[in-house]
């Protein structure tokens, strides 16, 4: 699905560069549940938000989907970006000034899906997640774990091939978690690749694949 | 996608209430304040822009050249339409016009006085005035025919229909017919006649117009629509050559100007047009403009302000895969929401204020409902206004980067804060501006309200003499001096602050030959230095116990000066070939506007002239009963007419309505500037304290007390505003002098009106502030850490 060839980049400090990633390869296939894993500061963040378009890296190559994405324009990046990718974040990141339903429908506006086709789309999204009755609250009106829930359901509405997620229990208690990474589970049985950065080995023992990072390299990949 | 934009716009406004209120409050005074102004632009600019030919209709000006000196001037001879009509084949049609006369008018037993003027046969075929009874062309075709407004028709008669044809009386000298009657002249006409005789009339009675180096009435030309107006021009510029042969050293050069530029442009230069209220339309539409801008220049502020609390949103926006134009789109769609409610604001805010500011300028504007082009371009002002305040917003907040906003660490770069300084700069600078200005204006006001005249102005009471009381107008005069509570009464063929009438007439020994200055002169009747309380420098004035004082002339110091006499009294002057000796001679005093410096003057004795104003002096308490006194007197004497007054203050009021309306518009203006900027540094301060609340806290954790906080919240803000008066300094001096410089007496600019600013927009700032510092200053440090 995705590659990445000696990417690497850093922030220059004081004239000297400050390596953030140094050459990394990575290889992601469809259908895997890879988890990236690491201490704070080793790049963990830095590599989900390359491999979701929304930075970008000083060298090296990223092809997605067979399309070399140093190379793209903007345009084209945020096109490819909008039909195959859904990004869940640690602090839910809901728009507080939108109900449920409109945080849901969201996405679908910007891909300029039609009125009715948007409806349909959102309702069987919150018949899946069983939020019917919430779609008319605000997020403040919600528990953290449901936060997480519409966060979730929002990256999934557009029916992307790749989910990424950044620490995405992080912020939640234990049985929550477990309940989000239950899901996680299940969509990977349905198709979707999932890419998490995660910092509980529990978490990450739902993968079929583990990458650990240190100062800004992979270094060692392993099986749960 | 447009009605997700419109719910969050909504529910924005709604979370942020004072931010809201603060945005929209400010930008429907900047809109309420713009709409006044282009109303009243629209009213000045469509005055007598109706008449239908106005393409080919021009007034003729004057550039006279006498000793030394050019003057310009609509004034020209009253033989100068008809000649020029019968020698340029450019001419079509062509009228004299003369100046506004109150005439007494009488049907019957009702006597009335109406307010007119005299034009020739031609006029209503010139002039764009619909007739409702008779035509345009047999309206002023006979030597006693009378063209009527349909109001003056309905007073005397009842209706138009019923006026036609009948007779009226004028003047209780000669019976005239009304073969017109006209639609009333509309209140955007600088005509505004009740009616209009013929000019045969005014030749009959007013013969010295029947001269050519006389001058008095407009000219009015229409020229064919194949004429080339400025080869015409060019043609008529030496005519008057001619005509004033034997007058050496005096020379008239001819000009056109369009009759519907008349209004706006009617001030001389060298002779030349040059300006006139067409500056202040210029002035106050830049005005206008710039109070929109500082209300705009707000709204910027406070949504780039408030951006960091929406970056998130942009951030999660930008991540769910919004591009940037749709961001822009939503944001420029949220400015344009907050117009538009601004707008309805500023609507109500203009229907409520549109009377006063009628009194103000003293205008009749009407709110335009029913004209189109006035929705047409308030919805064209809510999407400009939108674009102007939301492009800034939509563009700075679309360009942040997702993960850096959504990581938390969002920092509003440098180059926004400079930007956003520059904005409160600009706003405090033309507010500055706006003070020093009407703080000068005031003085300026202040100062030809108190500067002495030359004489006293108060308690006088001028009663236009006409009819039997200026037949009998020693016996009238001499009732009202027994009048208790009366001190003195006179007479003069002139106000004395309105002494228009110059002459080239004049000789005197040791005069160069062949050069011609201008005097001022008026006819006066004896005890008119008494009444005037002017001040005599020497010799005594018009006596009746005199018997030659007929040849005798008071001449004012100027004049002394001109002439060039050490010794004046007694010394031999000439007027139009009669010649005097001087008597006397008067203190300078001002006989027409500050705008316009003291020239040579002189009074010679005309106790029995044929015209002028009785002018009474009496005592500050008894004016009333005083006046009731002399009106008994007048019916008595002078049944046949009008009585008619009013005190020589009404007359100063008049010659200065221009400035005291631009005092009042002004002090109007620089309020609602500072109000508006004050929102916006109120919001700005709100802001400020809002995302100093961490470093706050930590401060007073450390032991920061209230003084220290209050400081540095406020010393960033309290520095913009001394930025913005040192930049506006410099332009308010330079304005204010050249608007000073119209005047041929004003006051010297000092430091004292920048002083005031300064502190006053300091002070204001600070206040302004205050309580939003003071506020967070307060504010307990644990729970503003907490938060973090």
């Amino acid at each position: 699905m995705l590659s990445l060839k000696h990417i690497s980049k850093w922030i220059t400090l004081g004239g000297k560069p400050n390596f953030l990633l140094k050459d990394v390869n990575l290889t992601i296939n469809q259908g895997e549940f890879v988890s990236i894993m690491g201490p704070s500061g080793s790049g963990k963040s830095t590599l989900l938000h390359i491999i979701g378009m929304l930075d970008d890296f000083n060298e090296g190559e990223y092809l997605f989907m067979d399309q070399p994405v140093h190379t793209l324009k903007e345009k084209q990046r945020s096109a490819l970006y909008k039909q195959h990718i859904g990004f869940v974040f640690q602090a839910y990141h809901l728009i507080d000034e939108l109900t449920v339903y409109e945080n849901i429908e969201t996405p679908l506006i910007y891909q300029n899906v039609k009125s009715s086709e948007r409806k349909a789309i959102v309702a069987d999204m919150l018949d899946r997640f069983q939020i019917v009755g919430k779609k008319d609250l605000f997020p403040t009106q919600l528990s953290g774990g449901q936060q997480q829930l519409v966060g979730i359901a929002r990256a999934l509405i557009a029916k992307p091939q790749l989910l990424l997620a950044d620490e995405p229990t992080g912020n939640l208690n234990s049985k929550q978690g477990e309940e989000i990474m239950d899901l996680f589970k299940q969509l990977n049985n349905e198709g979707v690749t999932i890419i998490q950065v995660t910092h509980s080995e529990k978490n990450a023992g739902y993968g079929s694949r583990i990458i650990h990072l240190l100062d800004g390299r992979i270094e060692q990949e392993q099986q749960p | 996608m447009i009605k997700n934009y419109f719910l969050v716009a909504i529910r924005n406004l709604k979370r942020n209430k004072v931010f809201s209120a603060i945005n929209i409050v400010g930008l429907a005074l900047g809109l309420t304040c713009s709409l006044l102004i282009m109303l009243w632009v629209l009213d000045e600019r469509s005055t007598d822009q109706f008449h239908e030919k106005k393409d080919r209709l021009y007034s003729v000006y004057e550039r006279q050249f006498t000793d030394g000196k050019t003057q310009g001037g609509h004034y020209t001879p009253g033989l100068l339409a008809q000649e020029l009509k019968k020698q340029f084949p450019e001419v079509e049609m062509s009228t004299g016009m003369a100046w506004d006369d109150y005439f007494t008018f009488q049907v019957g037993d009702k006597i009335l006085k109406q307010d007119g003027n005299f034009a020739d046969s031609n006029f209503f075929e010139m002039f764009s005035f619909p007739i409702i009874e008779g035509s345009a062309k047999n309206a002023l075709s006979s030597p006693n025919s009378l063209a009527i407004s349909r109001k003056m028709a309905v007073a005397f008669f009842g209706s138009p229909q019923a006026a036609f044809g009948k007779t009226i009386r004028v003047e209780n000298r000669r019976d005239f017919q009304v073969t017109a009657v006209y639609e009333d002249m509309p209140h955007n006409s600088t005509l505004k006649w009740d009616y209009v005789l013929n000019w045969h009339y005014m030749q009959e009675i007013r013969e010295w117009i029947r001269e050519w180096d006389n001058n008095g009435p407009s000219t009015m030309l229409l020229l064919r629509s194949d004429a080339d107006a400025q080869k015409f021009e060019a043609k008529i510029k030496n005519f008057m050559d001619k005509y004033l042969e034997g007058n050496a050293g005096w020379k008239i050069e001819l000009y056109l100007q369009k009759f519907s530029d008349r209004y706006l442009y009617s001030n001389f230069k060298e002779g030349y047009i040059s300006g006139g209220r067409i500056e202040y339309v210029r002035l106050f539409s830049i005005v206008a403009i710039f109070i929109l801008l500082i209300a705009c220049i707000n709204f910027m502020n406070l949504t780039t302000a408030r951006s960091i609390k929406r970056s998130r949103e942009i951030g999660v926006r930008k991540v769910v895969g919004a591009i940037r134009p749709a961001l822009i789109r939503q944001f420029i769609g949220e400015a344009i929401i907050v117009a538009g409610l601004a707008m309805i604001v500023a609507l109500a805010l203009l229907f409520l204020f549109l009377p006063m500011f009628n009194t103000l300028t003293q205008k009749q504007i009407e709110f335009p409902v029913q004209h189109w082009t006035f929705w047409a371009s308030i919805i064209g002002l809510i999407f400009v206004t939108g674009l102007l305040s939301g492009s800034y917003p939509a563009l700075f907040l679309s360009s942040f980067r997702p993960i850096v906003v959504l990581k938390g660490v969002m920092k509003v770069s440098s180059s926004a804060n400079w930007f956003r300084k520059g904005l409160v700069v600009f706003q405090f600078a033309l507010s500055s501006l706006l003070i020093i200005g009407t703080i000068v204006v005031s003085q300026q006001v202040q100062y030809i309200q108190n500067k002495n005249l030359g004489f006293n102005r108060e308690n006088i009471i001028r009663v236009t003499l006409q009819g039997e009381l200026n037949q009998k107008s020693q016996l009238f005069r001499r009732q009202i001096a027994d009048i208790p509570g009366v001190t003195a009464v006179t007479r003069s063929e002139a106000d004395p602050m309105r002494m228009g009438n110059s002459t080239i007439g004049v000789d005197w020994d040791g005069k160069v030959p062949n050069t011609k200055p201008l005097f001022m002169q008026t006819g006066i009747g004896y005890d008119f230095i008494k009444t005037m309380q002017m001040k005599l420098v020497a010799g005594r004035e018009f006596g009746r116990d005199y018997g030659t004082d007929t040849s005798g002339y008071i001449l004012n110091e100027a004049a002394i000066k001109k002439i060039g006499y050490a010794d004046p009294i007694g010394r031999s002057f000439t007027l139009w070939g009669r010649k005097g000796t001087i008597i006397g001679v008067v203190q300078n005093f001002h006989y027409t506007s500050m705008h316009n410096p003291i020239e040579p003057l002189i009074f010679r004795l005309a106790d029995s002239s044929s015209y002028g104003y009785a002018f009474v002096r009496a005592e500050a308490a008894k004016t009333k009963s005083v006046i009731a006194s002399i009106e008994k007197i007048a019916k008595e004497m002078n049944p046949q007419f009008v009585f008619t007054y009013d005190f020589a203050d009404d007359e100063f009021k008049r010659l200065y309505e221009n400035e005291t309306m631009i005092h009042r518009l002004s002090n109007c203006f620089a309020a609602l500037a500072i109000v508006i900027s004050c929102l916006g540094l109120l919001g700005l301060a709100m802001f400020a304290a809002e995302q100093r609340v961490r470093e706050i806290g930590i401060r007073k954790v450390l032991g920061a007390n209230l003084q220290s906080l209050f400081l540095i919240l406020s010393k960033e803000f309290l520095m913009l505003v001394f930025v913005a008066f040192l930049i506006a300094c410099p332009l308010a001096w330079w304005a204010m002098n050249n608007w000073l410089h119209d005047f041929e007496y004003r006051v010297t600019m000092t430091v004292w009106p920048f002083a005031l600013a300064g502190l006053a927009a300091l002070a204001i700032a600070l206040f302004t502030i205050s309580f939003q510092t003071v506020k967070a200053a307060l504010a307990n440090p644990i729970k503003s850490l907490r938060s973090e």
